[in-house]
């Protein structure tokens, strides 16, 4: 596209860069648009199905009915325990894998022989649907806090380490001889090249794994919890509460995309520079 | 022994490296033997693969000299040392520091970015044409920025030995040939008066003799000495040189020595016909 204005050696006119950038933010606001649009239509559908009788509402909730157990939920207040008591999990968990993952990842994908011995390990745990462990977990940790969080560790520590692992091994070879031919420190080639270099990937590592520490948390608390959100919807489920139950489902909905959000976010804010960002 | 105004010294040296798959010594350079001066602007040319970056390479201290001896100013290169800098083929900058950050990188590396570093940094940065472009970052740069940016990193550190491995040959013609005149020009304000001693590693013989003093011929692989040829071509030298005869006439010579070294039933030989000479 640009081709024409790099092989000139010009400066590259600023007005190339707002025009696309408007044109990424006109895309944008398409998007949004569109996205609103289809979300919409589903609800209208669902609104139809259950108004009509076509469904019957005290098996599928409907949209209105679910909105007003939301507003109903959020007015008394009865939504924040749960919610707190989710968040506080995925939040420990992720502290947790970072704390761990990042530095033994780093280190797994520096040194050839711990890769060899920790590669197969790594991916079948990563492959493996954690929750399959779920029984045994619970005979190894019961049914507490304790075992939950084991859940929440378990499914974010391992896309995390897999991302870091593969951003330490696919270190650009050029950037060592930079450092080397520079007369870098150790110590300053690790903080001024490899970190940075690695920043893409630890990022993306960590968007992956939010995500799915709030599935470990939600399904943690589905099967053996005593709080949070996924005990809620058990709970309201099994009590034929479909409207509230909806409701809390859409709290946790609004969470995973304002986590994701979240490190999107970071991700744009630091690794700007990269290709893939 | 050695001539005191002789910078560089490469007596005998055998370059190669051990390859893991073959577990052989893989020979790259043997018996070379050479001088440059100080001050001096020296090319080397030869066939591709034949070792040319290898050797930089080991000027640079990123390859061990097997046998042989390899001195700068009397001293063994025995790896990377701050007199020394290179610029790369790919420009290879760091793509989240901006262009005046990754001018800066050697210095700060060395713990040398105090006032007078700076200072130079921002001399660097107009002197290599790249003024107001200090906030860019390398994604936003050109071919050619980027190759600026990259010989401004290696004149920063102030070397006694400058190293370029053909930076230029990833650039398009017209863009080469405005590289090619900027880097005599930054030579001749930059390098000479400082003392500043220049190899420049190239497959492109007219590219060869407009910027260099004497031009190093190597063979095929495993690269030996062929011939240094004498570029007695007036300084400064403007693009205008590159269509007087003399130039034409070194660069013809040249070209046939190089072109003597492709050996028959080589790949990428394009003028495999005219390859006479075997070994």
């Amino acid at each position: 596209m640009a081709a024409t204005q790099l092989s000139s050696d010009r400066v590259r006119p600023p007005v190339r860069v707002a025009r696309a950038g408007r044109r990424r933010a006109s895309g944008r606001r398409l998007n949004l648009v569109l996205g609103i649009v289809g979300l919409a239509v589903v609800l209208a559908a669902w609104q139809l199905c259950a108004s009509t009788g076509l469904v019957d509402p005290n098996f599928s909730s409907s949209p209105a009915g679910a909105f007003a157990a939301l507003v109903d939920a959020v007015g008394s207040g009865t939504i924040w325990s749960p919610l707190g008591s989710t968040l506080s999990i995925v939040a420990l968990g992720m502290a947790i894998s970072v704390v761990v993952g990042i530095p033994l990842g780093l280190l797994i994908g520096r040194n050839k022989y711990l890769y060899g011995l920790t590669d197969p390990v790594i991916s079948i745990m990563y492959s493996v649907p954690y929750v399959v462990f779920l029984p045994m977990l619970i005979f190894w940790f019961g049914i507490g806090m304790n075992a939950r969080l084991v859940i929440v560790v378990w499914s974010a520590m391992f896309p995390l380490l897999i991302n870091v692992i593969a951003g330490t091994r696919n270190l650009e070879p050029a950037y060592g001889q930079v450092s080397r031919v520079y007369c870098a420190s150790r110590l300053y080639t690790l903080r001024a090249v490899e970190f940075p270099a690695t920043l893409p990937y630890i990022l993306a590592g960590v968007r992956q794994a939010v995500g799915r520490a709030l599935i470990g948390a939600i399904v943690a608390e589905l099967f053996m919890g005593s709080s949070g959100l996924g005990y809620q919807v058990q709970l309201q489920t099994s009590n034929f509460e479909m409207d509230d139950a909806m409701a809390s489902i859409a709290v946790i909905a609004v969470v995973a995309i304002a986590l994701t959000r979240g490190v999107g976010y970071l991700e744009r804010r630091f690794t700007f520079w990269s290709a893939t960002a | 022994m050695n001539h005191p105004s002789q910078k560089l010294v490469v007596d005998d040296v055998r370059l190669g490296h051990w390859s893991s798959r073959t577990e052989a010594f893989s020979l790259a350079c043997d018996g070379l033997s050479f001088e440059i001066a100080e001050n001096e602007f020296v090319a080397i040319v030869g066939p591709s693969g034949c070792g040319k970056t290898t050797f930089l390479s080991a000027l640079a201290g990123l390859v061990p000299v097997a046998s042989g001896r390899l001195e700068l100013t009397g001293a063994p290169i025995q790896g990377p040392s701050p007199d020394r800098s290179l610029v790369f083929q790919q420009a290879s900058l760091f793509p989240w520091r901006t262009v005046a950050a990754n001018i800066e990188f050697g210095l700060k590396a060395q713990q040398r970015l105090d006032e007078r570093g700076r200072a130079r940094v921002a001399e660097l940065v107009e002197l290599v044409g790249l003024a107001g472009k200090e906030k860019a970052y390398p994604r936003e740069l050109s071919g050619g920025m980027s190759q600026r940016v990259n010989l401004a990193r290696a004149l920063a550190t102030d070397p006694d030995l400058l190293l370029l491995d053909e930076p230029f040959s990833a650039l398009d013609a017209q863009t080469r040939e405005v590289m090619q005149e900027e880097l005599t020009r930054i030579w001749q304000v930059d390098g000479a008066g400082r003392g500043k001693t220049a190899v420049f590693v190239t497959h492109d013989v007219p590219e060869a003799v407009f910027l260099a003093d004497r031009v190093v011929v190597f063979s095929s692989g495993p690269a030996h000495l062929v011939e240094v040829v004498d570029v007695d071509l007036p300084r400064p030298r403007d693009a205008a040189v590159k269509r007087s005869p003399e130039f034409q006439e070194i660069s013809d010579y040249i070209l046939g020595l190089v072109m003597s070294q492709t050996q028959p039933g080589r790949r990428a030989s394009d003028h495999g016909s005219n390859a006479t000479v075997v070994g």
